[in-house]
């Protein structure tokens, strides 16, 4: 695709007259050839003026960054369905299913009773409700006209259609920054990058999938104010800005880098009038708009996360008004010192003003996410919760080349560009470049809004290399030879003129012999340095479009491979190449949601609280949505610790069903048993006399489901959830019976009964494993039931006794029956 | 009260003489009792005797009161004839009675005259008619089922001879009621009878209690959307809910058992559904996506779909799917003009035995359709007020045709047809609807391009835009001449070789002459560009001045080649001289691409 690109934006530049990167033209085309080349072309559309021509490149060029940023994105939907992917697009699917159904006000105040039961969740202001008015607006425009396109449809699509939009909204802020030729180099870039496709194929229906178009949008709303200083520019970027709030909580980001930028455009002594205006209108404007989100709404005057933004905005009228002091007062240059010390003292002020609210508690301080930017352990220690989703880990080195490629080492160069030839536009890209690239070390998540930073920057060292080396005119012009090519070259340049081919490799080195060989009269000597160097230009050229294409390759490939799997339907591959399809957890869901009560209860943790209520329609306790972490921490309790344990949480609960994920049948990694040391630390967090991590490994320190794991992980709920009835089966003719494929053991406890719980569904491939809650757990006096019926006096107490609860509790339960003797004989007369 | 009862007693004479004047006798019968799917099916061979005076057209059909309701489906036809050639009788059911049960009046093909007799063969489909017992089985039981009824043929005539035999899915029978004699049991099949002269209307009950573990699948509603275009496609889709109506599973559902006893169970994994031969594009989902466990076999005359379900369904377990394909319109739609008959099957093929217990059918009919007319099949539908569906590119809406009907058989499978109106031209609608638009668009693109809508007026650009013309024409001008000179090389070269003066000075004078235009037109482009930007006439003046140069070289190396040719001029002097002229050609083609390439 980039290689596609390349060669359009070469056809642009043959008539905007500075460079091209077509690298067949340097190698055999003498300039005339060129020339002729490109005027054939022109003549073809002389009807055209140079600047339609070049503006319909551009377009052709974008057309195709939309068309192959929305195709790249599609291999899901081919490979598998049209399928919402993951878990949190499955609430955002299905709270946009509400709201198409039962109206946009409704949707605001609805409080959906299937999740965190019995809390239950106030949806309207718990989410940033953008992505779904997005996908609803779109839904109602179509059936307005007729297209009874479902919903799912429009779900799925969104993402890859709103990524042909960032492609656009990225040329359009590059070409601000730079030059319409990197912008165009930008939005092929964009289109492609995995490290943006990773969060919007199809189906991944998610509020980044959104939100990158926002934030490219505002940034390009933003440079074009800072340069124009025009209120209606800055008004427009407010609004974008009010958008992106209503999309993605990372909006964070622009309202914190937006002020830096601001602030350090006064600090290096670039205050202008522009940034005044633009400033001030964007902050007022958008902090009025972002309060508008329920979500949001004070914390943009309540938080810290926000002061940045006021508190530069404070400064920035100071500094105004004493630069307006500065013009008025006469003679002002001789007490510059007086003026510098007045920004300070103003500067400071609104610091100290900051803290103090903060102490007095009139400002929350950093939330926990936003902290474990700053200090990276910070949320293994204290939140947990955090720290176990996998997308909140750092950044390894490798994922920065595998979601950029090419990109991550031309970003840099990009931004020493930059930094050359600085202007007030080129200050943000630059600080953008640095906070982006902290973030995405810090999470792996953030790499998302580091990536459209590199693309620019990239874009702009590309673009500006080519500037230099595929303008061979230059060097061309005074020294190529205009030999004629011999007889028999003739014909080739025919063809050449008539199809500029660009894949014609094959006949690319003939004329360089046949040049050579004409009179071998050349006066070598005279333009030796110059054919060299148009020679190295040359190479240079063709090892940039050999990256590029690489880079496309790479591109595709990561998206179609890594970024592309719905993870909800798993697809293995038989040995003839056929392919299987594993379609466990649907099978699972769609059970849960025709063969069992309406109103059940399901407990599981919380990563498949989504799924459950969105597939299966039914309540859960704990979802992706984890506001409640005492909540999680009981549900996590009740998987760590044993049975009967478990059974009073669950009872305390109203729980009726549990649902596990086990891959140990088919080796699927991703289960509830791997996660469990989660499960543990996050129950510990809250609970730390009942559980404590330290009991669930070995003496060793290891975590084994083998016969020398801990007894306390053998007997645990979660443990036997997952393999009841596991030691019986035997996967492999190999391996003996209860062999874990996922963790290559034999599990260590293998024949046990369940007291409290029954199996009421296990999938095909066992990856899901549903187990009822029994109602009453008396049925096991069955055994003693002879002994204890002549003993019909204390039969109550020691139910209770037999049901497994701890000895004190029975000898209180005694006491109180002696006393209320009065009650005993009520119940005899 | 006098009056009252002698009322009655003429009401009972009148209705006693007319039973006797039928003097109808089922002379033989012979039922089986088909109890191996989950649908009792009764198939009684009568032969009629009319041993009245008058000859009589109908024979009524009376089915107990307990069975009343669960009688869906009656048949008779004639025996003896060959089957496929003769219709079913036409059945109408008469008003039940409490005491006797239902009738319903069999048409005869023709009248039966006194002494002639009739073979019919009547089939009755019961549904509900098998209680489970136990209601509620574990996972590795099997399923028993109690079934009653009457082991002599219930009718309002005398029966002489009559024969039941009942066919039990397995030979393993729990119990079966050993009277009235003689009773034989033979593996799968138990024989009541023969017994002889039963008189009309005789009730007894026979229990059987017997294992039976065919899916006892029960389609709760189905939906079924046909949607008509006249573009040459019949799109189906089906919507359907689904329960096994077996015994309850009780207790819990082990995998481990499951997988290792895969068959004797009650459980359903997977059947079969016939879709039409033709039928192409299936699909097969539910509200969460696509069901990926599913097979098509093309057959002959019918696609075959192995419909596996998500899970395994048990009894009391209920699923839900949808499937969908397209037919092509030519197999069922016909057309004499604008008049257009649509003949399908109300119902499909869901699963051998099938119980469709709610059916509801919508027919969408193209925009603009008129004068519908809808002609049931040969048994009760209900038909229910049209209705308005919007879909791609609909303005008016398209007519929604809505039919249902209660507990549906396999027998039921028959066509219906719609008559309607539709005027031809109407098809090109859509096709205008999507292309006014565009059109539109297109327009108001070229008028926006076209026209200068901004308010003041840019003399700059305007100047600079008719250059930029100009200079595309020079160009242009400049690939020619270049292209000729490139000519006059490669003729100077071949008359090196061949040595043919004249045709060479030929060839040369032609292309002089080309130039010589080219350079008048550059001439004129000077003096055009002279208005707006005199640079550029400079520049052109200055491409004239050089191409002139060239020219001239040209004309030396000509010379030059002359006298190499004419043995008048040492190859090395040459070779060097020529050098010279080439190193100048070079440095004013240099100049010249200079210039051009400024623009």
């Amino acid at each position: 695709m980039a290689a596609r690109v390349t060669t359009n934006q070469s056809s642009i530049n043959d008539d905007s007259e500075l460079t091209t990167n077509d690298p067949e033209h340097q190698t055999n085309v003498s300039s005339k050839k060129r020339l002729s080349s490109s005027s054939n072309m022109l003549a073809t559309s002389s009807l055209i003026s140079p600047t339609g021509l070049t503006s319909l490149i551009s377009f052709i060029v974008l057309t195709c960054a939309y068309i192959s940023g929305f195709m790249s994105r599609l291999f899901s939907v081919i490979r598998f369905e049209s399928i919402i992917h993951e878990f949190d697009p499955w609430f955002n699917y299905r709270s946009t299913a509400y709201m198409t159904e039962n109206g946009f006000y409704n949707f605001l105040n609805w409080f959906d009773e299937l999740a965190w039961y019995p809390l239950g969740r106030i949806v309207g202001g718990t989410i940033y409700p953008g992505l779904m008015v997005t996908s609803g607006v779109i839904h109602w425009f179509l059936h307005m006209i007729n297209i009874p396109i479902h919903i799912r449809e429009i779900c799925v699509f969104l993402a890859p259609f709103f990524s042909g939009l960032t492609a656009l909204a990225t040329y359009l802020f590059t070409k601000e920054l730079w030059s319409r030729r990197a912008g165009l180099f930008a939005a092929a870039f964009i289109a492609i990058a995995p490290g943006y496709s990773s969060r919007s194929v199809a189906g991944s229906y998610d509020n980044e999938g959104i939100a990158i178009f926002a934030l490219m949008f505002t940034y390009f709303l933003w440079i074009r104010s800072v340069k124009t200083g025009s209120v209606f520019w800055s008004s427009c970027t407010a609004l974008s800005y009010f958008y992106m709030v209503s999309a993605w909580g990372g909006y964070v980001f622009i309202i914190n880098l937006i002020p830096v930028h601001v602030f350090v455009l006064i600090v290096l002594r670039r205050y202008s009038l522009r940034l005044y205006v633009s400033y001030s209108i964007f902050y007022i404007l958008g902090l009025i708009l972002s309060m508008q989100i329920p979500f949001v709404g004070f914390q943009p005057v309540r938080t810290s996360e926000h002061m940045l933004a006021a508190g530069v905005f404070a400064l920035l009228q100071a500094y105004a008004f004493i630069d307006y002091l500065y013009t008025k007062i006469p003679r002002a240059a001789d007490i510059k010192q007086l003026f510098f010390g007045l920004i300070m003292i103003v500067g400071l002020i609104v610091f100290a003003a900051v803290v103090v609210l903060t102490y007095a508690g009139y400002i929350a301080p950093w939330s926990g996410r936003f902290y474990s930017l700053w200090d990276t352990n910070y949320a293994k220690i204290h939140i947990p919760i955090i720290a176990s989703v996998s997308e909140h880990q750092p950044t390894t080195w490798t994922s920065f080349f595998f979601d950029l490629h090419l990109l991550i080492c031309l970003f840099p160069v990009g931004a020493w560009f930059c930094i050359k030839e600085l202007t007030d536009e080129r200050v943000f890209i630059v600080l953008y470049a640095v906070f982006a690239s902290y973030f995405a070390g810090v999470m792996i998540r953030l790499m998302l809004t580091l990536t459209p930073c590199v693309c620019v920057l990239a874009a702009i060292a590309l673009s500006k290399t080519l500037d230099y080396y595929a303008d061979t005119e230059t060097s061309d012009m005074s020294t190529s030879p205009v030999v004629p090519t011999n007889d028999g070259d003739g014909e080739d340049t025919e063809s050449d003129k008539n199809n500029r081919n660009l894949y014609d490799k094959a006949g690319k080195p003939k004329p360089i012999p046949g040049r050579r060989g004409t009179p071998g009269t050349n006066p070598e000597a005279e333009e030796d340095t110059s054919i060299v160097s148009s020679n190295i230009k040359t190479v240079v050229v063709i090892c940039i479009a050999m990256m590029l294409m690489l880079f496309a390759v790479h591109c595709t490939w990561v998206t179609s491979n890594a970024y592309s799997s719905p993870s909800i339907v798993l697809a293995s591959y038989n040995n003839d190449g056929s392919r299987y399809i594993i379609d466990d957890f649907r099978e699972a869901y769609y059970w849960l949601r025709k063969n069992t009560p309406e109103r059940a209860r399901v407990m599981s943790w919380w990563d498949y609280g989504y799924q459950i209520a969105g597939m299966g329609n039914r309540t859960v306790l704990v979802d992706n949505n984890t506001w409640n972490n005492s909540h999680i921490a009981l549900v996590g309790k009740a998987m760590s610790s044993n049975e009967t344990e478990a059974y009073k949480i669950m009872t305390m609960l109203d729980v009726d069903y549990v649902l596990v994920i086990f891959g140990g049948m088919i080796g699927y990694s991703g289960d509830d048993i791997n996660k469990f040391l989660w499960m543990v630390r996050i129950a510990e967090g809250e609970h730390p006399k009942d559980i404590r991590e330290q009991d669930y490994f070995t003496e060793n320190g290891e975590f084994r489901v083998d016969r020398t794991g801990s007894p306390i992980l053998l007997n645990c709920l979660m443990y036997k959830l997952c393999y009841y009835r596991f030691g019986e089966l035997q996967t492999d003719f190999r391996s003996p019976p209860g062999f874990d494929r996922t963790r290559h053991v034999e599990i260590g406890n293998k024949n046990f009964d369940l007291q409290h719980v029954e199996e009421a569904y296990t999938t095909e491939h066992w990856i899901v494993r549903i187990y009822k809650v029994k109602k009453l757990a008396n049925r096991l006096q069955a055994k003693n039931a002879l002994r204890q019926v002549q003993r019909r006096k204390s039969i109550y107490s020691t139910t209770k006794k037999v049901a497994g609860q701890a000895r004190k509790q029975g000898v209180i339960l005694n006491k109180p029956q002696i006393k209320k003797g009065t009650k005993v004989s009520k119940r005899k007369t | 009260m006098m009056r009252l009862s002698f009322f009655c007693i003429f009401a009972t004479i009148v209705f006693v003489s007319g039973q006797d004047q039928d003097g109808l006798i089922n002379s033989n019968v012979e039922r089986t009792l088909d109890l191996v799917s989950h649908l009792p099916k009764e198939i009684i061979s009568v032969t009629i005797e009319n041993r009245g005076t008058k000859a009589t057209r109908y024979y009524d059909y009376y089915v107990e009161p307990q069975h009343v309701n669960n009688v869906a489906y009656v048949g008779a036809i004639v025996k003896g004839k060959n089957n496929d050639d003769q219709g079913n009788l036409l059945i109408k059911q008469e008003t039940t009675d409490k005491t006797k049960g239902a009738v319903y009046r069999i048409a005869l093909p023709n009248d039966l005259r006194a002494g002639q007799t009739i073979a019919l063969e009547i089939e009755v489909a019961h549904i509900n008619a098998l209680r489970l017992y136990p209601a509620e089985i574990t996972q590795i039981e099997r399923q028993l089922v109690l079934y009653k009824a009457n082991p002599y043929y219930y009718s309002r005539y005398t029966t002489q001879k009559q024969k039941t035999t009942v066919t039990l899915p397995t030979d393993r029978a729990e119990s079966y009621t050993q009277t009235p004699k003689p009773v034989a049991k033979s593996e799968q099949t138990i024989t009541y009878g023969p017994y002889e002269n039963v008189a009309a209307l005789t009730r007894s009950e026979i229990t059987l209690h017997y294992e039976n573990n065919n899916p006892f699948l029960t389609v709760s509603n189905l939906n079924r959307w046909i949607e008509v275009s006249h573009w040459g496609n019949v799109a189906v889709e089906e919507t359907i809910d689904m329960y096994h109506s077996g015994a309850k599973l009780k207790g819990p559902f082990s995998r481990l058992d499951f997988q290792r006893r895969p068959d004797s169970l009650s459980a359903v994994k997977t059947f079969k559904t016939s879709l039409p031969a033709s039928a192409r594009d299936i699909y097969y989902r539910d509200e969460i996506g696509n069901v990926s466990t599913s097979h098509v076999k093309e057959m002959q005359d019918q696609v075959e779909v192995e419909i596996r379900p998500r899970f395994p369904l048990f009894g009391g377990w209920r699923t839900h799917y949808m499937l969908g394909y397209n037919v092509p319109s030519y197999q069922y739609l016909f057309n004499k003009g604008n008049q257009y008959v649509l003949k399908m099957r109300l119902v499909d093929h869901v699963y051998d035995d099938q119980l469709l217990e709610q059916v509801t059918i919508r027919i969408v009919l193209p925009e603009h359709s008129r004068n519908i007319e809808f002609y049931p099949p040969p048994y009760g539908v209900e038909r229910l007020p049209n209705e308005k569906h919007y879909t791609y590119l609909d303005t008016v809406g398209r007519p929604v045709v809505v039919i249902t009907k209660r507990n549906v058989l396999f027998q039921h499978i028959q066509d219906f047809e719609i008559h309607y109106t539709f005027d031809k031209f109407m098809l090109f609608n859509e096709p205008m609807l999507l292309v006014g638009p565009l059109f539109g668009l297109f327009c108001l693109v070229i008028i926006l391009v076209r026209l200068n809508f901004s308010i003041s007026r840019n003399e700059g650009s305007e100047a600079r835009m008719r250059v930029q013309a100009v200079w595309d024409q020079v160009v242009e001008n400049n690939l020619k001449r270049t292209g000729f000179y490139q000519k006059i090389d490669d003729a100077l070269n071949a008359y090196k070789a061949n040595k043919d003066l004249k045709g060479y000075n030929e060839q040369r004078k032609k292309i002089e002459n080309e130039l010589k235009t080219v350079q008048q037109d550059l001439a004129g482009l000077q003096a055009k560009v002279k208005a707006d930007s005199a640079d550029s006439a400079e520049k052109i003046a200055e491409l004239q001045r050089l191409d002139t140069q060239q020219r001239e070289i040209q004309q030396v190396l000509s010379g030059l080649a002359e006298k190499l040719v004419g043995n008048k001029l040492p190859k090395p002097a040459y070779l060097t001289q020529e050098e010279a002229a080439r190193i100048r050609l070079r440095e004013i083609n240099a100049r010249i691409s200079a210039i051009i390439n400024q623009y």
